[in-house]
């Protein structure tokens, strides 16, 4: 045991008043061991403790290890505790498995290692110098140790040079309460700063509407460097200059347009890169958090919104591995300020001299209740929404059908579209499922603007294992690698027949997906085009029981939902002989196909374009205030959850549509959500069991023989501005910024190419 | 003019035979109350609140309300307690807050518990309050 000299000093106490006072003061010993006063003795002395049952340890955030070898397991000892780790784990991994938090700014589980930060120090045995974990490979039999005084040491000396230069900014940062930097300063840095010369200072450069940038707080992490461009695939950050004038920056004055530029936000540990339309808004813990889903696209990406009494201040991503990963593009971030422009909150009636009025919700069921009756039920027609949720389109159809008539559909799905069998117009090999492939054809479809996560998920394949991508359709900017193959139709016959130069990659391949895209639903020839993708997937074993790499990307975030449910426009002049159209936040149906003596009725929450046309307006709640059903395009049911009170008089979508039913006497039997739900279960049972996904059950075999011949005209692009697709987008402030700088981005190529 | 309108009081009425001696009944209620309606403005002041025809109109709803039933008995009793009201309200048994509560139709101040909300279910009734139920 050897305790050495045992110096005691012992306070007495100092004048003879005080003694005598002193009956009941003690003695106070203060001892003090030599193994105390220097680390390194310490280290030595560490008496093994004997063999005690330790309780077994969780990974940290009960995060699951997957072991693809379980035969190459090895065994490493974190903290005393052993653990087994897959082969190619590094020792950060390891103690996370081991459920120790090692503290990092570099360092992202999605990015490639860069060990700059040197923060993840730990102590490993018979090793000189403190190892970065994040960089070393955890080798069998490694003993590591993350508390010992040497570890500690390194945590604090590297917050110590962090912090030289960074700038006193925390009152006026934004990342204030939610920086790393501030959290692990205050966990492992030492309570004293040694430095009094002048911190150095940067330039701040200009990235675009989207991303704030005060370059001097930045650490040099170079994680914005790598998610640019590993993740997003546009190479646009770079480091310039070395030791302490090292800037990010592109080199170029160029903005980022990355759809996924936002997320660089996210990934900054410091105040470097922020969010310039969340600047000064608010601190991060007066919002309330809501976990929630996006509804700008079909991907349902996992959000959580962010909100400060009525008003939404921010969007951020939740982790769902399956869907979105850690990301959301920047439409789906920055969407949010639409939402308080714009609304409509109170029901309202088109006076005779063609003013709307703003009426009670009484009057406006009355008078729609009373029109509707005096039109023929082949008359009616009901057209859903981009961003309707389930259970208000299956009270549409409902209503619709009991008032005879069977004209209701969805926007976006044109004439003839078969929704009999469900792979026709699902993504088939699931969103994580596009990992597995090893050739991509997209047919019609330019993902980057119409699913961005999709297109992450592309470019995360084609990153990893070299995939090959051959695209057909309208020229279009990708950021992967990827083979122009044509632009129409005759591309897809030729591919067909086998006398492309495609064929052979196609054939080779292992795991081929084909990714069609919705637009083409739009076509007359639409049979034509579908059968012929159909020969191309059997011809190459695209379809098999292990591996289903025929897709369908849709377009809007209702169109799955409304396709199970069946709502499917039957008859092409439907609209042009409507005598009532019922618009359920339908903006993107042409209003001149509607004729001019038709009764519009529109229930939506923004006044967008359909409302121009409309005879009267019954205000309904957006997606952050109502909890709906989606069904995302790989055919995943998730659900909204309300972050915010609905806006003035509005009301949830199916409540007006029951309600609507009740006052036009044809009562619809169900008056409680958990009613609508039971309804859905007996159409579309999938749509109730969320956070699952219902694969399709069969496959293309099924389908007759189709005797159409395709057209000849090539594909369009479907979507024109990635920054205004729906109601809500369209009334941002946010969004019209971004696409103002899109155009003007697209005018200078224009004119650069002219100029040549 | 004729002389001001006196309320008499009898006694109790014998039932009414048949229902259209009820109706006559009713009918001859309706009189008396709208006779006594400048009396009633004239003691509680309402001169500035109401109109007469405002105070006529909410009476023949009270009555209208009841305008299905068919058996005179049970009239006879309906009767007997509008009558019971009036004469509460010309004796300055009431005060002029109850009045204005219960008989001038404002914004929201005279439940509408009439013939229009009559027939509605809850779900209809809830949704036209408001977006939570």
């Amino acid at each position: 045991m050897g305790l050495g000299i045992l110096a005691s000093r012992t306070i007495r106490p100092a004048s003879r008043l005080l003694q005598s006072q002193s009956s009941n003061f003690f003695l106070r010993t203060i001892v003090s061991k030599p193994e105390l006063q220097s680390p390194e003795s310490a280290a030595v002395s560490q008496p093994e403790p004997p063999n005690q049952i330790l309780p077994p340890k969780n990974p940290i955030g009960g995060a699951r290890v997957h072991f693809s070898n379980p035969e190459d397991a090895i065994e490493v000892f974190v903290d005393g505790y052993a653990v087994k780790v897959p082969k190619g784990f590094t020792v950060l991994q390891a103690c996370e498995v081991a459920g120790v938090d090692i503290p990092r700014f570099c360092y992202h589980s999605r990015l490639s290692i860069a060990g700059n930060c040197r923060m993840c120090l730990v102590e490993v045995e018979k090793s000189p110098k403190p190892v970065a974990s994040c960089a070393m490979p955890a080798l069998p039999g490694m003993k590591i140790k993350t508390d010992t005084p040497i570890a500690k040491k390194a945590r604090e000396g590297v917050m110590e040079f962090l912090l030289m230069n960074h700038p006193l900014d925390c009152p006026i940062c934004d990342q204030g309460g939610e920086c790393d930097l501030q959290d692990q300063s205050m966990a492992f840095g030492s309570d004293r700063g040694r430095f009094t010369e002048m911190k150095r200072s940067v330039v701040d450069k200009n990235l675009g509407p989207l991303v704030k940038t005060v370059m001097t707080r930045c650490i040099q992490c170079t994680r914005c460097v790598r998610f640019a461009s590993e993740v997003a695939g546009v190479q646009d950050l770079g480091m310039l200059g070395r030791g302490s004038g090292e800037e990010i920056g592109t080199y170029v004055e160029k903005l980022m347009t990355s759809e996924l530029s936002g997320n660089v936000i996210d990934i900054c540990p410091v105040g470097a890169l922020t969010s310039k339309p969340f600047a000064f808004k608010a601190r991060n813990w007066e919002l309330k958090a809501t976990e929630t889903i996006d509804v700008s696209d079909a991907v349902g990406s996992n959000i959580r919104v962010d909100s400060r009494g009525p008003e939404v201040m921010r969007i951020i991503p939740r982790l769902n591995e399956d869907i979105n990963e850690e990301w959301i593009s920047d439409k789906t971030r920055f969407c949010y300020d639409g939402l308080k422009r714009q609304r409509l909150s109170d029901p309202m009636i088109r006076d005779s001299d063609g003013r709307f009025k703003a009426v009670s919700w009484r009057d406006a069921l009355a008078v729609v209740g009373d029109v509707i009756h005096q039109v023929k039920p082949d008359e009616i027609v009901g057209i859903a929404g981009q961003l309707s949720d389930a259970e208000s389109m299956m009270v549409l159809k409902d209503f619709v059908n009991r008032m005879g008539s069977d004209n209701v559909w969805c926007e976006g799905t044109a004439v003839g579209v078969n929704a009999d069998l469900r792979y026709s117009y699902l993504m088939n090999s699931s969103i994580s499922g596009l990992e597995n492939a090893d050739l991509f054809l997209l047919v019609g479809t330019q993902p980057r603007v119409e699913a961005a996560m999709v297109n992450a998920r592309i470019c995360k394949t084609v990153r990893a294992s070299n995939a090959k991508v051959g695209y057909v359709g309208p020229p279009a900017d990708f950021n992967y690698d990827c083979k122009h193959l044509g632009t129409g139709p005759d591309t897809l016959k030729e591919i067909a027949e086998g006398r492309h130069p495609f064929c052979s990659a196609l054939k080779n391949a292992k795991n081929p997906a084909i990714i069609v895209g919705a637009g083409l639903f739009n076509r007359t020839d639409k049979d034509a085009i579908l059968s012929s993708v159909e020969s191309i997937a059997q011809a190459n074993n695209v379809v098999r029981p292990d591996w289903n790499g025929l897709n369908f990307l849709l377009l809007y975030a209702a169109q799955a939902a409304s396709l199970d449910l069946g709502l499917i426009q039957q008859s092409p002049k439907a609209l042009e002989s409507a005598k009532f159209v019922y618009l359920m936040g339908a903006d993107d149906v042409d209003v001149d196909k509607i004729p001019k003596d038709a009764f519009v009725v529109y229930q939506g929450h923004h006044g967008d374009k359909a409302v121009y046309r409309a005879n009267v307006i019954l205000p309904a709640s957006a997606f952050t205030e109502k909890e709906g059903t989606y069904e995302n395009t790989e055919g995943f049911t998730q659900q909204t959850v309300p972050a915010v009170p609905t806006v003035g008089d509005a009301r949830d979508d199916w409540k007006i549509v029951r309600a609507l039913s009740e006052v036009s006497g044809v009562k619809l039997p169900y008056n409680s959500i958990e009613g609508v739900r039971s309804r859905i279960k007996s159409v579309a049972p999938n749509l109730v069991n969320t956070d699952e996904r219902e694969p399709s059950a069969f496959g293309p075999s099924l389908k007759p023989e189709c005797k159409e011949t395709m057209s000849t005209t090539p594909f369009q692009p479907v979507v024109e501005n990635f920054y205004m697709t729906n109601s809500i987008t369209r009334a941002s402030k946010i969004m019209a910024q971004c696409s103002a700088v899109l155009l003007k981005n697209r005018v200078s190529l224009d004119l650069g190419f002219s100029l040549r | 003019m004729a002389a001001p309108f006196t309320l008499r009081k009898i006694g109790v009425p014998p039932n009414s035979a048949n229902l259209t001696e009820a109706r006559r009944r009713v009918f001859d209620f309706f009189r008396a109350s709208c006779r006594s309606i400048p009396t009633v403005m004239d003691i509680y002041n309402l001169q500035d609140v109401v109109a007469p025809s405002q105070l006529r109109f909410a009476i023949s709803a009270q009555i209208r309300n009841n305008a299905h039933i068919t058996d005179p008995k049970v009239i006879d009793l309906l009767l007997f307690k509008g009558m019971e009201e009036l004469t509460d309200i010309v004796d300055h048994a009431k005060q002029r807050h109850h009045i204005i509560g219960q008989y001038v139709v404002g914004e929201g101040l005279v439940q509408n518990t009439g013939s229009k909300d009559q027939g509605k279910s809850d779900f209809l009734k809830n949704f036209y309050t408001s977006n939570y139920f």
